[in-house]
């Protein structure tokens, strides 16, 4: 089976059946998709699938097949930081870190089906994504704050 | 790297040890901090073997300066999102007028017992570093002078130290760089008398909110963490748990594992039985197909256990006493009330993973854990090796708080790289993270007071109880010694200025696994008698925070808590007028030296608790990096929220009931208040900040629920329903 990730393709064994969050971690090295609970509760193993969030945890290998994957490794376009990963760092946003792949992840799906998305609209997108070091003040300011940077990116 | 560098040991006039060295071409410096009969030791040790090698492995941290300018941090303790390597860093660079920027930083794990044995716990990383870093770096300062004036041809006393370079005052085009003189010299000498540190009013890094050095890592996902290290030819493991609390292995056999595909090897041993596999998935369905039969004790739940640690009765140890609280508790003017805080789960984001590599002449490990030297001695006990052949790599931590004082991951990861040969990752999934950890111990509060006819409190009594929370760190010899476990009652003693004061601690070793939760006893404790205080202001007829401030000393302890106490009023408008159905709470603490006031603004409709703002203000001495403490602050109010809000860890037929997120819920981003932090400056030490923020929060919600509807909620989590 094949897999686009990040625009690279990979060659997997089709065969067990597997969740593409163990796929990406043990097989393929992409480390940057975290564990967290295993069944699609808390979101650090949010991925981009087609361009929409997905829990990669919970997600057959089969159903990515064919369909552009990004995971945080692929985020950024080189050097230069995703909107979400700038406004994550001048907010100072992640402490620990391992819920904050899958935070960015779900932000940036949030702002590309949603440029200017209201305070609310934030919460409520992100309400899922849980954080033990308790980040969410500083994750829901730079999601505002990344559509922002977006914005005046486009612009210029 | 070649030769041994050459080097000189000094004993400093505080007892810690600075040795310097030249290596990798560059000039280095140790640091150790704690007992100086131990650093004597440690000194003869090193003086027989100092390799580059083992270079890492002996000072709690060392730094280098390299010759292109940079400098090398290296710490033994580890970074879990408290910003601990940026304020380090912050004050090594400071001291040696150092560009910020130019420091790099590496974790590295420590070897043999006399390295670190506390780990990365109790919020002291900066404030136990801070003066034998500033003392070492003065220390490498000053010799980078003497080397200066030898290559400037002037006296040292003519040069001043600007942004890595020393420059001749009165020339200032005359100058050398650092690097440049690190370079240069092959042998150094350790000033015989450590230099005085830098005056803090010429604080140039110190005392501002710069970036965290570990986030550009973090936000490209390029950091590693103990669930993501890997190896060449690594195999992953699974062991069989317990079906209940306590429950020992009787019987173990291979069963069908062998024939599940991609099982590599089935390990059993006295009490211990698990599975190496071609992937985690092959490794559980291995640990599914063992055969195995427990010794399972008593089943008890959770309501029976709570119901064990009673503060009534005998058996209390004294923990403060003033005046005679016994004399002044009778009379109508006496107030008593009774709290209970339940068991809570730790729930890190990462679950416990260690990578580990046992070979025949040593163990290479890499583990999320906040006490490598800990864990390296309990790998190497696992498997019948000398601890100094243990090379343990503590990783970047996905949370820690107090549960990766101990990796049970890293002791699986190692009886099964022994019996496999080849390197073994164990990463735990989130059902045996909740079930298989040890756990906020329950605790239960009795208060009485009295006050006088003009408000005043005359007595306070604090009887307290909790599950053990240190003593199942110590050996027993160590718990005699000390009789009470500081852990669970901390913050249990009365902070206020009141004449006649008893406070005694119970402590329960408990049938369930209990230890050190993020501020050990500090928010169960701080929820009773902060809650407390305030319904001894209601007995009083007295505003809370007035009744707090009338009850603080004119000393520079009862100063400061009056300063957060306003501080934190003042921002929550308290006193103003609140919109309809909404209440302020205010409540304090003060823990290792810092101290806090929070007030929280609650609502409640149809019974629905929620925290809409919370106004913190925290003095930690001298704040290193005030948007870190912040950063801390409110991090320890949302753990702290989900705690009071949500949190009760529930046993039932001897097992925990929680295997994941959705019978344990935490508090999520919708539930969470805004937050306001103001970071107050009250000296010159640095304080701990990681924990104490999470006392006030719980009594804070209380008692802004009292004001609220008049009804006194004694247990957390809170519930009005």
């Amino acid at each position: 089976m094949e897999l686009e990730i990040n625009g690279k393709r990979y060659d997997i064994a089709d065969n067990p059946p597997r969740m593409l969050l163990y796929v990406l971690r043990d097989e393929l090295g992409l480390t940057g998709t975290k564990f967290g609970c295993g069944v699609g509760l808390c979101g650090a193993c949010t991925v981009h699938i087609g361009g929409a969030a997905a829990r990669s945890c919970i997600t057959p290998i089969s159903a990515a097949a064919g369909k552009a994957i990004t995971t945080i490794e692929g985020l950024a376009d080189g050097a230069a930081l995703h909107p979400v990963q700038q406004a994550f760092l001048e907010l100072q946003a992640p402490q620990c870190g391992w819920c904050q792949s899958g935070q960015m992840m779900a932000a940036a799906a949030l702002l590309a089906a949603n440029p200017a998305p209201s305070d609310a609209q934030i919460v409520a997108a992100m309400a899922t994504n849980l954080c033990r070091c308790g980040t969410y003040g500083r994750i829901r300011r730079a999601i505002a704050r990344a559509a922002d940077l977006a914005r005046r990116g486009g612009e210029s | 790297m070649s030769a041994a560098p050459r080097r000189r040991w000094r004993m400093t006039r505080r007892g810690f040890l600075i040795g310097a060295g030249a290596l990798g071409g560059g000039l280095v410096i140790g640091v150790a901090a704690g007992l100086p009969a131990l650093r004597l030791a440690m000194a003869d040790q090193m003086a027989e073997a100092f390799t580059p090698r083992d270079i890492s492995a002996d000072p709690l941290l060392w730094f280098g300066l390299m010759p292109d300018g940079r400098l090398q941090l290296t710490v033994t303790k580890v970074e879990m999102g408290q910003g601990a390597h940026t304020a380090l860093a912050q004050i090594v660079a400071d001291e040696l007028d150092l560009p910020w920027g130019q420091v790099d930083i590496v974790q590295v794990g420590s070897v043999g017992p006399l390295t670190d044995p506390y780990g990365t716990s109790n919020s002291n990383t900066v404030s136990s570093l801070f003066m034998p870093l500033r003392e070492a770096a003065a220390g490498m300062r000053e010799m980078l002078r003497e080397a200066a004036a030898a290559s400037l041809g002037v006296a040292a006393d003519e040069l001043r130290a600007e942004a890595g370079s020393f420059l001749v005052a009165a020339d200032p085009a005359r100058r050398v760089s650092y690097g440049e003189l690190a370079g240069a010299q092959a042998e150094w000498r350790a000033p015989a008398e450590p230099p005085a540190p830098k005056d803090p009013r010429d604080f140039t890094l110190i005392g501002q909110p710069l970036p965290r050095t570990d986030l550009p890592a973090k936000i490209r996902g390029e950091a590693i963490f103990g669930y993501d290290a890997r190896a060449a030819g690594m195999a992953y493991g699974a062991a069989a748990r317990p079906p209940t609390i306590g429950a020992r292995l009787r019987r173990a056999g291979a069963g069908t594992a062998m024939q599940q595909p991609g099982v590599l090897k089935v390990v059993i041993r006295d009490g211990f039985a698990g599975v190496v596999a071609s992937s985690r998935a092959a490794a559980a369905a291995g640990v599914q197909a063992l055969e195995l039969a427990w010794d399972a004790p008593q089943p008890y739940s959770s309501a029976a256990i709570e119901a064990m640690v009673q503060a009534d009765g005998p058996g209390g140890s004294p923990i403060q006493s003033a005046g005679s609280a016994w004399l002044h508790l009778v009379g109508p003017r006496l107030v008593a009330a009774e709290y209970r805080t339940p068991m809570a789960a730790h729930a890190p984001l990462e679950p416990q993973a260690a990578l580990v590599d046992v070979r025949p002449d040593r163990v290479i490990a890499q583990v999320s854990t906040q006490s490598a030297a800990q864990v390296a001695q309990s790998v190497a006990a696992a498997i019948g090796r000398d601890p100094a052949t243990v090379s343990l790599t503590p990783t970047f931590l996905g949370g820690g708080f107090g549960r990766k004082l101990v990796s049970e991951a890293a002791i699986e990861a190692a009886i099964l790289s022994d019996a496999a040969g080849l390197p073994v990752h164990v990463g735990w999934d989130r059902t045996e993270e909740f079930r298989n950890g040890y756990v906020r111990p329950p605790t239960h509060s009795l208060l009485r007071g009295a006050l006088d006819a003009a408000g005043r409190i005359v007595a306070i009594e604090h009887l307290q109880a909790s599950g053990d929370v240190t003593f199942g760190f110590f050996p027993r010899s160590f718990q005699l010694l000390v009789g009470s476990d500081f852990g669970a009652w901390r913050g249990a003693r009365i902070i206020y200025n009141v004449p006649n004061i008893t406070v005694s601690a119970k402590r329960y070793a408990l049938p369930v696994p209990t230890g050190s939760w993020r501020g050990l006893g500090l928010l169960p404790n701080t929820f009773a008698v902060e809650s407390f205080l305030d319904e001894l202001a209601h007995a009083a007829g007295i505003d809370p925070l007035a009744f707090r401030l009338r009850h603080l000393g004119d000393d520079p302890l009862g100063r400061r808590m009056a300063a957060v106490l306003q501080r934190a009023a003042e921002r929550a408008d308290w006193g103003g007028r609140r919109g309809d159905g909404r209440a302020l709470g205010i409540a304090c603490c003060v823990d290792v030296g810092t101290v806090v006031a929070e007030v929280a603004e609650v609502s409640a409709e149809a019974g629905q608790i929620r925290v809409h703002n919370v106004w913190a203000a925290i003095d930690p001495g001298l704040p290193i990096n005030p948007d870190g403490v912040a950063a801390q602050t409110e991090s320890a109010i949302v753990m702290g929220l989900s705690s009071a809000l949500k949190e009760r860890l529930t046993i039932r037929d001897g097992q925990i009931e929680a295997g994941n997120f959705d019978r344990y819920p935490i508090l999520t981003m919708a539930e969470t208040p805004n937050i306001e932090v103001d970071v107050l400056r009250s000296g010159d030490m640095p304080l701990g900040v990681g924990e104490p923020p999470i006392g006030p929060i719980a009594a804070a919600v209380a008692n802004a629920l009292f004001a609220l509807t008049g009804r006194r909620l004694r247990e957390l989590p809170l519930s009005l329903v």
